[in-house]
């Protein structure tokens, strides 16, 4: 047994074993601490304060005292921080590859404090999202002075090429020009009066001629059938200018048609341009609380996008996983009596301080992977520090990776002083108190929300600077305006949501302000009408003038055609053959007469 | 390191029972490709410590798997994965999982049961081939390598100097310490 067995091999293990404890008993703290901070840092790219770590083992807790995240957007202040967080872990379930923490409990958790030392900066990223936000920002105060910038110089404006009116204009200017000059080249083509005058010259002399015989009705049929085939090739000429002219004539009253229709036509397009039917008083609710309302989204989407990350970790757990992290492997869960997720905070408390007191946030059931145990994740903010504030929620995800949150909030005489509504150029409004009070709800459907929410002001008083004539009457009329009520509501992709904004001050705007932005609209409107009227007159005019040269052209070729047919029609040629048969008659007659003398004399 | 390496030569060109050397080296297989806190190396380490096997042949065995492992990990993790996730293996795992020493040995986790089964397949191969290897060392290479002028400089050297103070016949040298 000896030869295999060495028994002091177990002293060795025992002692072993008792360092390996001793180690851990004594640097676990240290250890701890250094993970906290190097994992932290990797997180947030800047330094982690952790004061101490302090680690008890019946039951296992550990507390982490004096915590601080630098804000790697501005170094001498914290991003967070906690005096202690305290968390009861479940040692059993943590031999067993799961974080089960029965209660989490931070305390006074700070945002943005300042650090006695400015913190080292890791990591520089630009974040998009931020840039999105001053853009967006930027983009909603740049839209009051527009409101002024919006009714354009209605000089400018007459003078646009792309109106319609003046191409309706210059077209049928072009069109006059060009079936003109087809027309012409057909005149010159046509039998002028002096042709048709040796026409009938022709035609007279050849009623003249003398006949004595059947030769001489020959010859003259002759004659007078060459003179109709000339007749006809004229004939023929005035008929092409007629369809000619009947074409022209078609074109130039649909482009007169046109013409007439495009200043309305110019007029609905300007307004579309100009959005000058979308000013509205709507528009000014969506300026003033607009900003307000996406700033509030814009932060629900950044802790989304901070959450969601770790909820698409577990969609794949069971496959896809795997390819990802090769080198560390992944725990796979059976089924047993009482599943648990992998990680999970049964109960947390979180006190927050802000500048307007203090606000608790208790928590309970926080987990990724709420399918295992069938139950949704819980939030509940309150406070009493300024008037009451309540928010609960609960949110759950699906295995199949589905997310779903709702919630409903609730804020009672909240005293509001000091708060920026707006700052432009054109406008500076700014909430000097207020009682503020107020209630809504959301639903979140994976990324896709709908929120509904109500708030009231009591007791409002405004200070602001306008700078333009409507932003005035806008301050005037806010100003005038002792409570007031909005309606926000939020609906489509939380990345970029549509918001409806109605308030009680789009009733208060609408007498004063639609007038005067409608008195303003009418004349601008009036103005540009009536440009646009004399452009159309004067096209008008030319055409009125170009249209009497084509009747009067009409005119000529009726006569012509006129003149041409009875030319054509001529009977010069029966009527020789009757001049010859009267002729023969008289002789016949006369013979007659002499053979009856002689007869009878 | 130095004294390990001194022990590790000693017992290649001591008597130690070839057998036991190979074992260590098997053993150290085991523990090296998994986590090294994990309950199935801490009951190798004690039976490693109780019976008589190679404690620096161990050691470096277990230092040198542990580099290979890491190397290997993806492979580690695709045999765990394969095993864990085999439908027809799912009723076996899934009785298993209902005892805590299962959950507490980390089997559920794909690298440390891909580390286990393939050091516990691979750990005869490894055996065998190194008590081949050692015994061909100890006929031909060592006795080749004193031949060597260099080597006779070697001997006279602060390692060599190490090295004999461990050539004494004590109880741990003979398959240990």
């Amino acid at each position: 047994m000896a030869r295999f067995i060495r028994w002091q091999g177990m002293i060795a293990f025992i002692v072993l074993s008792a360092l390996v404890a001793v180690f851990i008993y004594l640097f676990a703290a240290s250890l701890v601490k250094k993970a906290i901070v190097s994992s932290a840092e990797s997180a947030f790219g800047a330094e982690v304060n952790v004061a101490e770590v302090q680690l008890s083992y019946s039951p296992l807790q550990l507390s982490v005292l004096g915590f601080q995240v630098t804000d790697k957007e501005a170094p001498t202040q914290n991003l967070f921080s906690f005096e202690r967080a305290t968390a009861g872990i479940d040692v059993w379930q943590y031999l067993f590859g799961k974080i089960i923490i029965d209660e989490l409990e931070v305390s006074k958790l700070e945002f943005s404090s300042i650090r006695t030392q400015a913190g080292k900066v890791y990591l520089n990223e630009q974040s998009d999202g931020e840039a999105t936000e001053i853009s967006l920002a930027e983009q909603t105060k740049a839209m009051l002075p527009e409101v002024d910038m919006k009714l354009p110089d209605v000089k400018t404006l007459l003078n646009d090429s792309n109106l319609l009116t003046v191409n309706a204009s210059k077209q049928l200017q072009d069109s006059y020009k060009a079936e003109q000059v087809k027309l012409k080249a057909l005149q010159a083509q046509l039998p002028n009066k002096a042709k048709l005058k040796s026409y009938q010259d022709k035609v007279k002399s050849l009623g003249k001629m003398k006949v004595n015989s059947l030769a001489d009705i020959e010859k003259i049929k002759a004659k007078f059938d060459k003179i109709k085939a000339e007749f006809k090739a004229d004939q023929a000429l005035v008929k092409k200018a007629k369809r000619q002219i009947l074409a022209s004539k078609s074109l130039l009253a649909q482009q007169v048609s046109e013409l007439k229709d495009a200043p309305s036509k110019d007029w609905q397009q300007i307004e579309k341009t100009y959005q000058l039917e979308s000013i509205d008083t709507e528009d000014f609710a969506h300026i003033l609380f607009g900003e307000q309302a996406r700033e509030y989204v814009q932060k629900a989407q950044w802790a989304y996008d901070k959450v969601s990350p770790f909820l698409d970790n577990t969609n794949g757990e069971e496959t896809t996983e795997a390819a990802q992290n090769h080198a560390k492997g992944r725990f796979i869960s059976f089924k047993e009596e009482s599943p648990l997720p992998s990680v999970l905070i049964k109960k947390a408390l979180f006190s927050i301080q802000l500048a307007e007191g203090e606000v608790t946030v208790s928590g309970s059931e926080l987990t990724h992977q709420h399918w295992i145990r069938g139950k949704a994740s819980l939030m509940n903010i309150n406070s009493s520090a300024n008037g009451e504030l309540s928010l609960s929620s609960n949110f759950m995800q699906s295995k199949s990776g589905d997310f779903k949150a709702n919630g409903e909030w609730l804020v009672n005489d909240r005293k509001l002083s000091n708060t920026e509504l707006t700052k432009s150029k054109a406008l500076t409004l700014s909430l000097e108190k207020a009682q503020l009070s107020g209630k809504g709800s959301f639903d979140l459907i994976n990324s896709e929300v709908v929120a509904t929410n109500h708030i009231s002001l009591k007791q409002a008083s405004y200070q602001g600077q306008a700078k333009s004539t409507i932003t005035q009457l806008l301050l005037d009329t806010v100003m005038s305006l002792d409570s007031l009520t909005i309606d926000v509501g939020v609906r489509g992709e939380l990345s970029k949501p549509n918001f409806t904004i109605a308030s009680s001050l789009n009733d208060a705007l609408t007498g004063a302000f639609k007038q005067q932005v409608a008195g303003k609209l009418n004349d601008f409107k009036d103005k540009v009408n009536k440009g646009l009227n004399e452009k159309l007159a004067n096209a008008l005019k030319l055409g009125d003038s170009q249209a009497a040269e084509l009747l009067d052209l009409e005119a000529l070729l009726t006569d012509t055609d006129k003149a041409l047919a009875d030319l054509k029609n001529s009977d010069i040629v029966k009527q020789q053959q009757k001049k010859l048969e009267d002729k023969a008659k008289d002789k016949l007659k006369d013979k007659l007469k002499n053979k009856l003398g002689d007869l009878f004399g | 390191m130095l004294t390990l390496l001194a022990k590790l030569f000693h017992a290649l060109n001591s008597d130690s029972s070839i057998r036991q050397i190979a074992l260590a080296i098997a053993l150290g297989f085991i523990v090296g490709l998994s986590p090294l806190f994990t309950l199935h190396n801490i009951v190798i380490i004690f039976f490693v410590l109780l019976i008589r096997v190679h404690l620096g042949s161990f050691i470096l065995a277990v230092g040198f798997f542990s580099g290979l492992s890491y190397l290997l990990s993806p492979v580690i993790v695709q045999v765990g994965e394969s095993l864990l996730t085999q439908p027809a293996l799912a009723d076996f795992f899934t009785a298993l999982y209902q005892l805590s020493i299962f959950k507490l040995a980390h089997w559920h986790h794909t690298y440390t049961l891909g580390a286990f089964v393939l050091g516990v397949v691979l750990s005869a191969p490894i055996y065998f081939i190194s008590k081949f290897m050692i015994e061909k060392y100890r006929v031909h290479i060592m006795t080749f390598f004193e031949k060597f002028r260099i080597v006779k400089a070697l001997k006279a050297s602060k390692f060599y100097s190490l090295y004999s103070s461990f050539s004494g016949d004590s109880s741990l040298t003979k398959g240990g310490l």
